[in-house]
Parts: C-alpha cells; structure tokens; sequence
C-alpha cells in the first residue's frame, strides 16, 4: 500500500516535472523563432536546452542529460553567442519578406508535419506505446554508456569522431583570414545584391 | 576458321573504334594506315576462313554464336556468324578489293582537311558490308543492310560543303529506305511464320505460307536488292552517288554495297524458288537495266557516270544470272566485276588526280601517252568488261546469258537483252576509252603535265599545279599507294576469270553447290555454251569496233537521232517521272493543307496554343523566386506529402 | 515508466521540430536559421531519448548522442560561414545570399 503510495506520489511530481519542464520547452522554442534580436533568441535556445535535460533525467538517460547541458548549452551555446556579438546587431522583423505565400506556405508544411506525427502516435502506434520496458538502474549512467560505446557501436563512435575532426579543420579554414591579393577589392556594392524575383514587392 | 571469321568481321570495327578515339591526336596519314592495316587483317581472317572451310568435308555452313541477346523459348536473338562457301567467298571479295582500294585512298585522300573522318567512315562500311555477309541470321543480315546504307550516305556526302553532295547522300538514303522497308516487311512476315531468326528454319517453314505470301515475300526482297543495288526502277540514285570521292565510288557503288542484292537473292533463294515468277521478275529487271544503263552510259560526259552506268548494267547482268536460277554464275560475275569494276573506277581516279579534279571526258583527250601504266591497266579493265577473252569478264559473262537459253520464249527474251547489252558495253567503254588515252594530248592535259609529252615518268620539274595551289612535286603517275592496287586488280581482271571455265572446269559453282545449287533449267548445253560465248564475244568485238570507228579514228559521226540523244542525256526522264509521281503531289498537299485548312480553320477558332503555353510558363516562372527559403519550402512541403501518403496506404 | 508514457515525449518531440521547421522556413538571419535548426535537431534527440528508454535499448542514446556531435561540428562550419561572410562586408540574410559568388 505504501508502495501504491510511494508510487503515485513519484508519478505525481513525475507528471508535474514533465508538464514544466515541457511547457519551457515549447515556450522557449518559439522564442527562438519569434525574436527579433538573435541574442534573446540564442538565450531562449539554451533555455530549451537545459529543459530538454531535465526531461532526458525523467528518461533515464543521465549521461545524455549532462553531455546536454556541458556540451551543447555550455560549448555549442558559448559559440552561438560569440558569432552574434561579433556580427553584431541585426534586427529584422520575423515575418517579412519573401513571396506571399512563403509564410503561408511554411506554417501549412510544419503544421502538417506536426499533426502527421501525431496522428502516427496517436493512431498507428497505440497499441505498442502502451507499457514500457522496465530497465535496471544503470541504464543511461556514463559507465553503461561508454561500455557499449566501445563494444556495441564502435563504429558510430570512431564516424562521430572523424566528423568532429573535419569540422575543427573546417572551421579553422572557414575561420582563417584570406590573403588578400591585389587584384581582389572587396567592394562595399557587394552588400546590395539584386532583389529576389518573384514579388518580394 | 571460327576465330578468322570473327577476327575478319571486327577487324574493321577495331580500325573505326582506333580512328574515332585517336580523334585528332594521330596524323592524317597514321588514319589511313590505321584503316589500311585493320581491312588488310580482315582479308586475313577471311583467307583463313576460307581456307579453314576449304578443308571440312561438310560444308552446308557452320554458325558460330558470340553472345545471345535474347531468347524467349525457341526464339533466339544472338550475335552469330555464318560461315559458308556463300559468305567466305564475299568475304574474300569485300575484304580484298577493299584492302586495296582503302590503301589506294591513302593517296587519294591525301591532303584533304577531313582525311581521317574518310577513313573512320571506310572501316566501318567494310564491317558493315562484312555483318550483312556474314551474319548468323536474319536480324544480323538486317544490321548490315542498314549499317551499309548509313556508311553509304556518310561516304557520298563526304565534303559535305557541296549541296550536291548533299542532295546525292539524301537521294540515295532515302530510295534505299524503300527497298529496306520492303525487305524488313518480307523478313518480318518469314519472322513471325517461322518463330526464329536463323536462315534455315525461316526457308525451310516458307514451304507452308501460300503461294501469295511467298510471291509477296519474294517481291519484298526483290524490292531490298533492286533499291541496294540500283536496278530499275529504284537506280536514280546510283548517278548522283559519284558525287562522293572516287575510292567510295569504287569501294561502295562498283563492287560491294550494290552487290548486295545479287548475294541476297544468293543467300534467300529457296524463297525465290518457290516464287519463281518473282524470281523471273528479278531476271527481267536485270535484263531491262542492263539495257537501259548501256544505253544512258552512251551519251555520258563524266568519267565517272560513265562507269556508274557500266555498273548498274554489268549489275543487272548478275540479276539475270541469279534470276533464272545460276546463282553460281551471278556470283561468280560479281567476283570478276569486283576486279575490272574498281580497277576502272581507280585508273579514272589516278586521272582525275591527275588534271585536279577534272571529269569531263571531253577534255581529257591524249592522257595515255603521259600515264602510261593507268593506260595500260585501263585498257585490262575495259577488255575485261567487255568480256573479251583470256579477260575474266568472258569467262563470266557469257554463261549468264548461255542460262538463259532454257527458259521458253522469255529466256529467248533475255539472250537478245544480253548480246545487245554485251555490243552496248562494248561500245560505250572503248568510247570512254578512246575519248581519255590516246592521241594527242588535249590544251588541259598539257596544261597539266608541262612540256613534256611522250614520257610522265620522271620527275616533272615544271609540277602540275593543284587546282589547291600546292604545286607539288609529281613523280609519275601517281604515289605507290595508288599504283600498286590498281596494278595488282589489272592482273586479278585479267587472270581472275580462269578459275571457272564451263564447262570444262568449274571451280565456283563446284564451291557453291552446298549452299546455292544452280536450278536445272538454267544449265545449258555445251554447244549453246560455246555458240553463246562466240555470238556474245563477237558482239562485245563489234562494239569496240564501232567505238575505234567513232571516236577513235573519227571516220564515222556519231548517228544522230535528236530524240534519242535527248533522251538518253535525261536518263530516260526517271528523275523527272518521279518528281511528278511523288514530289510535286507531297508539295501540293502539304501547302493545300496550310493554306486552306491551317490558316482558315485551326488558327482562328482553336485556342493560341503559343500564348497558352506562354501563360502556364509564367505562372510556373513565380515558383522560381530564388530565395532558399522557398526551395526548402518545396523540401518540407515534399516530406509532408509523402508522410500523408504513407498515413493513408498503411 | 513513470510519469507520461512515451507517446507523450513523442509529441512534444514533433512540436519541437515543427517549431524549428517553421523558423528555418521563415526566418531571414542567418544565425537565427541556425538556430531553428538546432531545435530541430534536438526534437529529433528527444524522440530517439523517449524511444530508447520505451525499448529499453541503449541504441537510441548513443545515436542521441553522436547527434548531438554531429550538430556541434555543423554549427561549427556555419558559424565559420558566417564570420566569413561578416568579414566581407555580405549581408547576413538568407534572401540576399542567393547567388554563389565571391
């Protein structure tokens, strides 16, 4: 009885962890897309990331969650925000430019997207998402994780890191300054290109 | 002999593949060796299938098979050769004289831009002309047909800045389609009886179509061999084919492409024997021809038509050896014509080099004292198309028209058209012949050759100027390249004949016999044998002596009948009958149709397609906006449609 | 599993990617592009994480995380493109980047 107890109370603070944990989620992902200044838009981001890690702790899955929080909010994050104060401020209005059906267009297509996944939920996969595998208590800790690193998926590892080795050496390209030759002016015109066809009016 | 008769039939192939990859990397001249060597190997393979066949005790015919297509039950598509007396003998021929000619074109070619686009052109029609003798069936033998019309039509509109070249290829392409749809036609029907693609099976199943089937199919073919080799009523095109190079006209339109249909007949006779009145209508177009084009070639001013002529005559001659039925006799006149024929066409070759593309025989008068080795060698060639003996045209010639004896009215018919045709070549050849060689030389020759005017065969300082202007130095007649074959068909013309002498000894139709056995009725006896050769040898000698009359002694003028000149000199009104039959009405219709019913009725009521199309184009050119943003749009909007198919189908 | 089953994780994974769908299609800034696409990438981490733990196979979290490596270099490479199209004075919008040149 205790343990009825015991239990629905855990699924109690589970469900209401899960619901604000989620609702930041959502909320901060359409700051992302609704800012106008993109540093409120990269602070919105790293609030998605960090409750995006609080729901991989609700899964089990602790070493994923810190990787999370220590690699992409803490490295990849940092990153963003040199880049945009190096490039400085730019505001643009969200909704503007292009055809007038793109953004029409955009929130049919997403939308779309959206609703056939939950229709495929919902309705197709029903019946196997009821219960869930019951997993020992070192599932998703650094020592199960890094076992079958090395012995299951070996191969992804080592492809993961030859794809971080090019892009270290891509970015230090990308990142290294030209030598200027003489015949190369960087001509200020440069900046107004030619006005995208189609009725960008 | 299996692997010679592959290695003769892709030799050729490999020299075109080399020249066509080498493109302008290798020289001019590396192209025509290229070319020279891989039909000269082909010439190998074929002795050597010849020679391996010589030895086998069966010779009905052996099929090799490569590769098979397809096959379907007992239809089989395969690339097979057929290797038999009737195919090695061809191959002999075609690879021989083509060696020779393709190593003569060395010479005559030289300097032109193009020369190796030539050569590239020649390997081919020798591999084409060697698939449709060689091929293992009836698809292959389809190929070659084809494939030799194409090499055909590239070769006489080889200087293709000519609009008269130009028109000559289109004309002879498109009245060989003719023949080539009624032949694919008659296949097709033997085809679709038979189930199968091989020779024997197609033949031997022909037995039970009806008797208006096998005449339709025998017609068919009979209309493929006269469209190929220019007999009437399909030979307005060989004319104009001298528009092309001389080596062509030799190589192509003398002794192999329009031989073709004589070796058709050869290869399909038992269809034509069950379809004798076809059979005999094939030998009446042959007699016809050879009247008609002995006739025209009487009136002709360029060397070269004088010779195409000849040809189609001399062609017609084998039709009616292999209509009535001796088959072996047709054959073996193509083997000896192929000899005098290209050797006439390569002496008129070394002449017309000579004065820089001259071909006007009225000009040329007296050449022979400053060529005196193409004199000589021009004279072997016309004796033996006249058929005089010990020239192989005799032996040849005569027992074609001694076959025809059998026949009943008709074959009496046929032996008149023969003797006139044999008194005809002999007058219009020893006109052609006494017009170029002897006498004095004429102002352009002399213009030609400088002062000199008893011997050509030093060095000639004064050098005849090119009508290029490259005044090149001149050492006798002609390079090596050019000499050495005319030289070695001047002794092929005038020995080549004695391998067959009926009826004493008969080597030919002895070889023939597994596979093309002379039909009884056209089997004459000795004496209709001999008495022929002595009416016929007498004619072609009356001939001649009519030419020396005329043109060489000039003591009698020509007869002149203004009708008949105009005729003869407008070729019997063919082009123009065919202009009116099918020209001028397609003309008609097709400018009726726009003026009446196009601009009367489609225009105006139907919708302006044109600014139709223009609108849609529009509508679509909105789609383009050239941001990313819309073509990663089109990407997501993609992936949901295809999401909401999977949805609904699962 | 304690707490919402996994078809709930699922869903909220799909808003996240329908979320950073609708920037990436919508939004002109570079940077603000590539940011959409990190949410993209993370509704994906989300469900592959959900996924994982309903088969009780670790497969869904090492593939989380090479994702998570893969997204890093990527940022890593656009965010070099980006400073050297700040460097040549190009305007950081996706409209006017439309031809290749320079």
């Amino acid at each position: 009885m205790s343990t009825l107890v015991a239990a629905s109370a855990a699924n109690v603070l589970v469900w209401i962890v899960w619901v604000v944990a989620g609702f930041s989620c959502l909320a901060s992902g359409v700051a992302v897309v609704s800012f106008s200044n993109p540093f409120y838009s990269a602070l919105a981001l790293i609030g998605n990331l960090g409750s995006l890690a609080i729901l991989y702790l609700l899964l089990s899955a602790e070493f994923v969650a810190a990787a999370q929080v220590l690699v992409y909010a803490g490295a990849v994050m940092v990153m963003f925000l040199f880049v945009i104060a190096y490039v400085g401020p730019r505001m643009e209005a969200p909704w503007a430019g292009g055809p007038s059906w793109q953004t029409l267009g955009a929130v049919g297509a997403a939308g779309a997207l959206l609703v056939e996944i939950v229709v495929v939920i919902s309705l197709k996969a029903g019946d196997s998402l009821g219960t869930s595998a019951a997993v020992g208590a070192s599932f998703g800790t650094p020592a199960w994780i890094g076992r079958i690193f090395v012995t299951d998926h070996l191969a992804s590892f080592e492809i993961t890191s030859i794809v971080l080795l090019v892009a270290a050496v891509g970015g230090v390209i990308l990142g290294s300054h030209t030598r200027r030759r003489a015949s190369e002016t960087v001509a200020p015109n440069v900046v107004e290109q030619r006005e995208p066809v189609g009725g960008a009016r | 002999m299996i692997a010679a008769s592959w290695l003769c039939l892709f030799a050729p192939l490999a020299g075109t593949i080399l020249i066509l990859l080498g493109g302008t990397r290798i020289s001019r001249v590396a192209a025509g060796w290229i070319s020279t060597v891989s039909v000269f190997v082909a010439f190998a393979g074929a002795v050597g299938a010849f020679v391996g066949l010589h030895g086998e005790s069966n010779r009905a015919g052996t099929i090799s098979t490569a590769w098979t297509w397809l096959q379907s039950g007992s239809f089989k598509v395969e690339l097979s050769v057929l290797i038999d007396p009737l195919s090695t003998m061809m191959m002999l021929i075609v690879s021989g004289v083509g060696a020779l000619i393709v190593l003569y074109s060395i010479g005559y070619m030289d300097g032109d831009d193009e020369e190796r686009r030539y050569f590239a052109y020649m390997s081919l029609f020798v591999f084409s002309m060697l698939m449709l003798v060689e091929g293992g069936n009836l698809l292959l033998l389809l190929v070659g047909w084809g494939l030799v019309g194409l090499s055909s039509y590239l070769l006489i509109g080889f200087w293709h800045e000519r609009p008269s070249a130009i028109r000559a290829a289109k004309k002879a392409f498109v009245m060989n389609a003719f023949g080539d749809a009624t032949m694919a036609l008659a296949f097709f029907v033997l085809i679709a009886h038979s189930g199968s693609l091989a020779f024997s099976t197609s033949f031997a199943t022909a037995g039970q179509l009806s008797q208006t089937t096998v005449d339709l199919v025998a017609l068919g073919l009979l209309g493929g061999a006269a469209a190929k080799s220019a007999q009437i009523p399909l030979q307005t095109w060989l004319p104009d084919a001298m528009e092309g190079p001389t080596p062509v006209s030799a190589l192509i339109h003398a002794a192999t492409m329009v031989t073709a249909g004589v070796y058709l007949i050869a290869r399909t006779y038992p269809i034509f024997e069950q379809a004798r009145t076809i059979e005999l209508i094939a030998a009446g177009t042959g007699a016809l021809t050879l009247l008609v084009a002995g006739l025209i070639a009487l009136v002709q001013t360029d060397i070269k038509r004088v010779i195409a002529y000849s040809t189609m005559s001399q062609i017609g001659y084998m039709f009616l050896g292999a209509g009535v039925g001796g088959y072996a006799n047709g054959m073996f006149h193509l083997m000896t014509h192929a000899f005098f024929k290209a050797l006439l066409f390569m002496g008129a070759g070394l002449v017309i080099h000579a004065l820089a593309d001259e071909q006007d025989i009225r000009k040329m008068r007296g050449i022979g004292a400053l060529m005196p080795f193409t004199k000589w060698c021009f004279l072997a060639g016309a004796l033996a198309l006249v058929g005089v003996p010990p020239f192989s045209g005799f032996f040849s010639k005569d027992p074609i028209v001694a076959s025809t004896i059998n026949l009943g009215w008709y074959g009496w018919v046929f032996w008149a058209c023969g003797v006139v045709g044999a008194f005809l070549t002999g007058v219009y050849t020893f006109r052609l012949w006494f017009l170029v060689f002897p006498g004095e030389p004429s102002e352009l020759v002399r213009r030609h050759f400088g002062r000199h005017s008893t011997t050509a065969t030093d060095g000639l300082d004064g050098g005849p100027l090119h009508a290029d202007g490259q005044g090149t130095q001149r050492h006798g007649e002609g390079p090596w390249t050019m000499l050495v074959p005319v030289g070695v068909l001047a002794v092929l013309a005038t020995f080549g004949g004695w391998i067959q002498f009926p009826p004493h000894w008969e080597y030919v139709t002895n070889w023939l016999r597994p596979v093309a056995p002379t039909l009884a009725v056209a089997v004459p006896t000795s004496t209709q044998e001999s008495v022929t050769s002595v009416v016929v040898v007498l004619a072609g000698l009356a001939g001649i002596a009519l030419a020396w009359a005329i043109y060489g002694t000039e003591r009698v003028s020509v007869p002149g009948v203004p009708g008949l000149r105009r005729l003869l000199e407008h070729k019997f009104y063919f082009d123009e009958l065919y202009d009116a039959l099918f020209y001028r009405p397609a003309a008609a219709v097709s400018s009726l149709a726009r003026r009446d019913f196009e601009e009367q009725v489609v225009l105006p009521t139907g919708p302006d397609l044109g600014q139709t199309a223009l609108d849609a184009g529009g509508l679509v050119r909105r789609l383009q906006t050239g941001l990313l943003r819309t073509y990663v749009l089109f990407l997501a909007g993609g992936a949901a449609v295809i999401g909401l198919v999977f949805l609904v189908t699962r | 599993m304690l707490g919402p089953g996994v078809a709930w994780y699922a869903a909220l994974a799909g808003f996240l990617f329908g979320t950073g769908a609708l920037g990436v299609l919508i939004r002109r800034n570079v940077l603000i592009v590539l940011l959409s696409l990190e949410i993209m990438l993370n509704g994906a981490n989300l469900a592959l994480i959900a996924f994982s733990r309903h088969a009780g196979n670790g497969a869904g979290q090492i593939f989380a995380l090479a994702v998570m490596a893969v997204a890093a270099s990527e940022v890593c490479v656009g965010l070099g493109l980006v400073v050297a199209l700040h460097r040549r004075r190009l305007a950081i919008d996706v409209d006017r980047l439309s031809e290749l040149r320079g």
